[in-house]
């Protein structure tokens, strides 16, 4: 299908790689402006290259409590790392189980629960944020773990995902393993679990970024600098009095912010594209 | 070894019309019985009735004696073999065929010392570590064998388990199947839409429609005398001709027979004619004439497709002769008989009607 | 299957009825007591000049956002496309924006485009543009909607490039066949073809625009200035969190959850209709 043009094959690599590059350069020049010294960067010259500081404003930020929110920086990453796994692991057994439930099992409300969980899929936590707050507080969760994680899984998307590949599944594996002697539990942890696991690498990936980039839900009920997030604090550093943020720092945060996010997704990409595009189907 | 019986089962979606009514059967131990039927004739719900994959709606299902009505698949100590296989995919052939015997708990060594005996049985010993999507098909079909027969199961069960092969496969898998069953005596129970397969594997066959027993009995019974219109029509390849006539206008060649009865025949009838009872002939000596429409030759005979004007009605014979009759040319059929009789409900009128033994043209 | 049926009705339906009941009541100024209003605090929210902007500069963020993002994707995609075995490479290169969050994206940009220090804000300088997204509503907006086209292109570039390479060569064999250009090609093959995937896209990318872009505005321009970047959700953030207005951001949330009802009911349509294609 591919017909020899030449030209326009060029054409594509150029248009491409420009593409590329534009979409990097924000990056680019984040992690060089966090390596130059305050006075480099505020004296106006472009950084076009590594700064003198290295990675000094990196380790600042680690080890001294960062300006605007009270602890260091590794205490915000690893609030970050728990909630993002806290969110990621509590959808994927929350939906593999309740998935599990909607294909296999027949029982009263089936189809009810399954337009309670459909509803939640396309109504972010943004849209109720004030009535959340309201019955975190009440359940006195404000300001713990649980209380940063579990209105977050409250969401459909990886329960969709699941039923999705449940119900490619031939249903003779089911009825193979029931007359092989294998009972619902069994079904599910030797056929179905073993079968997922593509699904659950992909479904991890999402979820975990998908966690570990909250900002609303942990600004609001997170106000004691111990549960706060890397992500949720990026603000504290760009807002300033007199009008230009401290730069140095505040780049140096952005990067921490995203490295990780970005690690596991370049790393882990080919479960993430599948995953992606089969929460589409 | 097991004795099974079928009392009366039904099968009623809620909401819905019986889609199986009444089924009796009784299978002796050891004997290879086939359900044959065109699809959504209910044969496959059969099966799954008996492999407690769908709930009996009334009725009885007896194993050996006991009634196994509430009883899960694997309590009932039956084996099946799926139409696609449903081999697990994530496990390698030893797994899939120790899987069943894991579940019950059987001594590893013992499990191990079994999958060798049945790799063996099934020439499947050298594929014990794949997995299934590295398999062909015909391998993948052994090993779906290979987990039925690991259990040493009362019944065997079969849903169509050729249907995914290919034309050559199927014949060679089809005696291997049937050899294997003799060998190991397990009653089973086979479910095909294939007439063929039908009848080469069955010791008796069971022809169903639109969720009804239509006959059973051995396949040489049910081809020579078919009890219904429907059986006629679907045991037998090329499938028989039938013409249909009005009682008071029946041809001269049919043999006229007295009737036993009091009732008199009445409406309409179907004559049922084999293609291989039909002779082409001239047109003097035929009793019948028709245009020849199509001819299919298959080497060792031909099947000659001839319109028969009167009856509006396609006629197949089947042609022995090397050389091919003509499309277009007129010709006269002989009829040779037997004759298959049925009423205008498509039953069987020998049957019915207790016509006398004394013209054994009418019969078979 | 309990558990996540409790924590959806914990951490949804009851939220979602508080809203609801909230958004009929007035609360009195200490939060001492509430009395019925019935629909007076839609009226009070609709009527409201503030409302108005903020729908408008939602309108205006999620339509440049969507087909900026999408655009940009479908140019990429179809490049990419083309280059078959390089595709892997590029994708590689283009989707990880998509990990960084969209408060990051906004600080990424935001400093780009910082008034003394940016890159960009001198280049455009030398242009003889004078920017400063603190003072100029346009150009916050701008900002705005550039840092979310850059987080968003990656997620549609997936899509793009799977529906592309998810067309059969063989359609496009005929058409060449048949005396079509490249250019012609795409715009009678391909496109109609990957309409679907579009449409999806369409619908994301609006849900985006109206909710995941909240950090990206927070970090960079607050909604400012004087409320050129305060979206719908932002408003609501404002009234309901800052402004402790429980009933006008009841309503508020209510009006939203319709929005994304209708959205949500004419994704699912749609999903529908695709089950019947397969």
């Amino acid at each position: 299908m591919r017909y020899h043009r030449p030209n326009l094959d060029v054409l594509a690599h150029t248009i491409l790689i420009i593409g590329a590059l534009i979409f990097m350069l924000p990056v680019v020049l984040a992690v060089l402006a966090s390596t130059q010294t305050p006075g480099a960067l505020f004296s106006g010259t472009l950084p076009l290259w590594f700064g003198g500081s290295g990675l000094e404003h990196y380790l600042t930020l680690l080890s001294e409590p960062v300006r605007g929110v009270g602890v260091p920086a590794w205490q915000l990453m690893l609030n970050s790392l728990l909630m993002a796994l806290g969110i990621a692991i509590g959808k994927l057994v929350f939906a593999i189980l309740a998935a599990y439930a909607l294909v296999f099992f027949r029982f009263p409300f089936r189809r009810c629960c399954f337009w309670l969980i459909f509803v939640t899929l396309m109504l972010p936590i943004e849209v109720r944020i004030v009535p959340t707050y309201g019955v975190v507080a009440d359940l006195g969760l404000l300001d713990s773990y649980p209380g940063l994680v579990l209105p977050l899984i409250a969401s459909a998307t990886a329960t969709f995902l699941f039923r999705q590949f449940f119900m490619t599944l031939p249903p003779e594996l089911m009825e193979a393993a029931r007359v092989d002697g294998a009972g619902p539990w069994r079904f599910f942890i030797d056929i179905l679990l073993p079968l997922s696991r593509t699904n659950i690498a992909a479904l991890f990936v999402i979820m975990f970024i998908y966690g570990w980039n909250q900002y609303l839900w942990p600004l609001v009920a997170m106000s004691s600098a111990d549960h706060a997030t890397v992500v949720m604090s990026l603000k504290r550093l760009t807002i300033s009095m007199d009008g230009t943020p401290p730069w140095h720092l505040a780049t140096a945060m952005t990067v921490l912010a995203l490295l990780p996010p970005v690690v596991v997704i370049v790393l882990m990409q080919r479960w993430f594209i599948k995953g992606l595009v089969d929460t589409e189907k | 070894m097991a004795r099974l019986e079928l009392r009366r089962l039904r099968k009623r979606y809620s909401g819905s019309t019986d889609v199986l009514h009444d089924i009796d059967l009784s299978i002796d131990d050891g004997e290879m019985i086939v359900v044959v039927g065109p699809s959504g004739c209910g044969k496959s719900t059969l099966l799954r009735m008996v492999a407690g994959l769908e709930a009996i709606s009334s009725g009885e299902l007896v194993i050996d004696g006991e009634c196994v009505n509430d009883q899960e698949p694997a309590e009932r100590d039956i084996a099946m073999v799926f139409q696609n296989y449903a081999l697990y995919p994530h496990m390698s052939v030893f797994d899939n065929l120790a899987y069943s015997l894991k579940n019950r708990g059987t001594p590893k060594a013992e499990i191990a010392q079994r999958v060798e005996a049945t790799a063996q049985l099934l020439d499947i010993g050298a594929l014990l570590e794949r997995k299934p999507r590295q398999l062909s098909g015909g391998q993948r079909q052994r090993v779906a064998m290979g987990r039925a027969v690991i259990r040493k199961p009362r019944v065997f069960l079969f849903d169509e388990p050729l249907s995914n092969l290919d034309a050559s496969l199927r014949v060679q898998m089809r005696q291997e199947i049937r050899a294997l069953q003799q060998r190991l005596n397990i009653t089973s129970l086979y479910v095909t839409h294939d007439q063929t397969e039908a009848m080469t594997m069955a010791d008796r066959l069971v022809v169903m429609n639109a969720g009804r027993v239509e006959q059973v009995g051995t396949p040489m019974a049910l081809f020579r005398k078919p009890a219904t219109r429907f059986v006629a029509g679907f045991i037998g390849s090329p499938a028989m001709n039938f013409l249909t006539f009005s009682v008071n206008t029946l041809p001269d060649w049919l043999p006229r027979v007295p009737a036993e009865t009091n009732e008199p025949l009445k409406g309409e009838l179907s004559v049922g004619i084999r293609p291989e009872h039909i002779a082409l002939t001239t047109l003097e000596d035929g009793h019948i004439e028709g245009c020849i429409e199509l001819v299919e030759p298959l080497g060792s005979e031909s099947l000659v497709h001839v319109r028969i004007g009167g009856h509006d009605a396609r006629l197949v014979v089947r042609h022995g002769g090397m050389e091919l009759p003509e499309v277009g040319q007129v010709t006269g059929l002989n009829f040779q008989g037997p004759f298959h009789l049925f009423d205008r409900h498509g039953q069987r009128l020998s049957t019915r009607l207790r016509l006398a033994d004394t013209n054994c043209s009418m019969e078979s | 299957m309990a558990p996540q049926l409790l924590i959806v009705l914990v951490f949804f339906f009851w939220p979602a009825i508080t809203a609801l009941r909230q958004s009929l009541y007035v609360q009195d100024a200490f939060g001492l007591g509430e009395t019925f209003a019935g629909l007076a605090n839609f009226t009070r929210v609709l009527a409201s000049q503030s409302y108005h902007e903020a729908l408008f500069n939602t309108a205006i963020f999620s339509v440049s956002v969507a087909l900026g993002a999408m655009g940009i994707a479908l140019l990429l995609a179809t490049m990419a496309d083309r280059v078959l075995r390089a595709s892997r490479v590029y994708r590689t290169l283009l989707i990880w924006p998509y990990a960084v969050a969209p408060a990051a994206a906004g600080v990424l940009w935001m400093f780009m485009f910082d008034p003394t220090l940016g890159v960009l804000s001198r280049a455009l300088a030398a242009l003889g543009v004078h920017w400063d997204f603190r003072l100029n509503g346009h150009q916050a907006m701008a900002l705005v909607i550039i840092a979310a086209i850059w987080q968003q292109m990656s997620y549609n570039f997936v899509f793009f490039l799977a529906g592309l390479q998810g067309i059969p060569a063989s359609l496009l064999e005929a058409a060449a066949i048949d005396g079509a250009g490249p250019w012609r090609r795409f715009w009678t093959i391909t496109f109609p073809l990957i309409s679907p995937t579009s449409f999806f896209l369409l619908v994301m990318n609006t849900i985006y625009a109206f909710f995941d872009t909240f950090g990206t505005i927070d970090t960079t321009t607050s909604g400012g200035p004087g409320g050129a970047t305060r979206t719908l959700v932002y408003k609501l953030y404002q009234d309901g969190i800052v402004g402790l207005d429980l009933g006008g951001s009841a309503a508020q949330s209510v009006l939203l959850m319709l929005m994304v009802g209708l959205l949500t009911l004419v994704q699912f349509r749609y999903v529908e209709r695709r089950v019947q294609y397969h």
